[in-house]
């Protein structure tokens, strides 16, 4: 078992995101799968698109793989980043696929696919990978591909391979969850965020009829990190995160 | 010396990135705007984000013409107008907060402008605190300050904080005593 010590000496996936790289105690362990949960609105594309824009500017090849989407149509409605340049996606740094046309082009048509679909699709998904020299990954979301696993099991065997060959090749991957306001779990299927390396939580909090947008590192194995809440906000110069005040979340507190 | 250069040359005399609870009367309030916008920012070369609670930035800026303040320097981050439900035309040189209980958007939006400005010197006025007392319990307003502060600090950031005197309460000064460098008082009115 890994020490603090050892834990802490991991090569990081800097983020990009300060307030989250600060979280993280450097960055996000590099190769390790995190899942991106939240409900609607609470900011989970714009964070995993900051990671990959961040990456492209490093030099990190970075994919976005749209699933519910079509990418035309998330990139007209993207934040006007000041650090953010078309020619990242000219010049091959970034990419963004439809995933419903990879499914398409593998034949995979069906509603429900079975454990052997499931094979086709990681397989092909790393084919990408490595094909582009891919560092950063974004799969969003990860409960639309769930919906076509069904089982339980297949669920899980598709995280886990993914997770592992991904990571085999040093990629870092966000794989966003949706879950409805009032889900106590994580994930959709309970299955994802047992798997995955790290969960990031993005919420709604309602404080005396304010609506806060938070975030919340719940679980990232290979460092050390906070696990406090936090309030984000959306901007041109990223996201930004300051700590939530506990004085106005306990009972009469202000 | 007027109030105005008095509040000007106290300033100068603190060292970088100092935070100040200025208390203030009333009949003050314009020529402290002078002092800190028009003289200190202005010799040192500082942007400056004026945070206000009391009164939509939209009064401040009309203000300052009267005084023949230069704006172009100046951004608001204005935690007033919304609540009030007068926002009206977004000024260029403003952002909006909802409300005046949302503290950390607050942080987010001083974090935003000085992060827009990386580079340039910087100056953040927080007027006021007794208009935020009105909003918030003290607990959460102690918290506050004490992060706004001391983030504004590790960015070499001056933070000048107004306390109208008339309305300050012991609470209120313990508050800022713990979380300021320096308490000022100006002579005269």
């Amino acid at each position: 078992m890994l020490g603090r010590d050892a834990r802490d000496r991991r090569e990081r996936c800097k983020t990009g995101i300060e307030g989250l790289d600060n979280i993280l105690n450097g960055g996000v362990p590099r190769g390790n799968t995190v899942l991106i949960t939240g409900s609607v609105g609470t900011g989970k594309t714009s964070l995993c698109l900051e990671f990959l824009v961040h990456g492209s500017n490093s030099n990190e090849p970075s994919l976005y793989v749209s699933v519910t989407e079509p990418c035309d149509k998330l990139l007209k409605n993207i934040i006007p980043y000041d650090f953010f340049d078309e020619s990242l996606m000219t010049d091959g740094k970034l990419h963004f696929i439809d995933l419903p046309i990879v499914y398409e082009r593998l034949g995979l048509e069906k509603a429900e696919f079975d454990f052997e679909e499931v094979a086709i699709l990681i397989s092909a998904i790393a084919s990408i990978v490595h094909e582009l020299g891919i560092k950063r990954l974004v799969i969003d979301s990860i409960t639309s591909v769930c919906y076509r696993l069904k089982s339980q099991e297949n669920i899980r065997d598709f995280i886990l391979k993914l997770g592992s060959v991904l990571s085999e090749m040093g990629c870092t991957s966000f794989l966003v969850s949706e879950i409805s306001p009032a889900e106590e779990r994580y994930s959709l299927y309970g299955v994802e965020e047992a798997i995955a390396d790290g969960v990031i939580v993005t919420g709604n909090l309602e404080r005396r009829g304010d609506l806060l947008r938070t975030l919340q590192v719940v679980k990232m194995r290979g460092t050390m990190h906070s696990r406090a809440k936090y309030v984000l906000d959306l901007t041109t110069v990223g996201v930004l995160l300051v700590p939530l005040l506990k004085g106005g979340s306990v009972a009469g507190g202000g | 010396m007027t109030t105005a250069t008095q509040i000007a040359e106290k300033l100068d005399a603190l060292p970088e990135s100092s935070a100040v609870a200025l208390k203030i009367r009333g009949e003050q309030y314009f020529d402290v705007i002078r002092g800190i916008l028009d003289i200190f920012a202005k010799k040192k070369e500082m942007d400056s984000i004026y945070v206000t609670s009391t009164i939509p930035c939209q009064s401040i800026m009309n203000a300052l013409q009267v005084l023949e303040i230069d704006t172009e320097r100046i951004w608001f981050v204005d935690c007033i107008s919304q609540i009030m439900m007068s926002v009206g035309e977004k000024h260029p040189h403003a952002i909006y907060v909802e409300s005046p209980t949302m503290l950390e958007n607050l942080m987010l939006k001083v974090e935003y402008l000085i992060r827009r400005a990386e580079g340039k010197k910087k100056l953040v006025i927080l007027d006021n605190i007794n208009s935020l007392a009105i909003h918030n319990n003290i607990k959460i307003l102690s918290e506050f300050l004490h992060i706004l502060v001391n983030n504004l600090r590790s960015k070499n950031t001056y933070t000048i904080i107004f306390s109208m005197e008339e309305y300050e309460t012991d609470e209120m000064t313990n508050m800022l005593n713990l979380v300021c460098d320096e308490s000022m008082t100006l002579e005269g009115g």
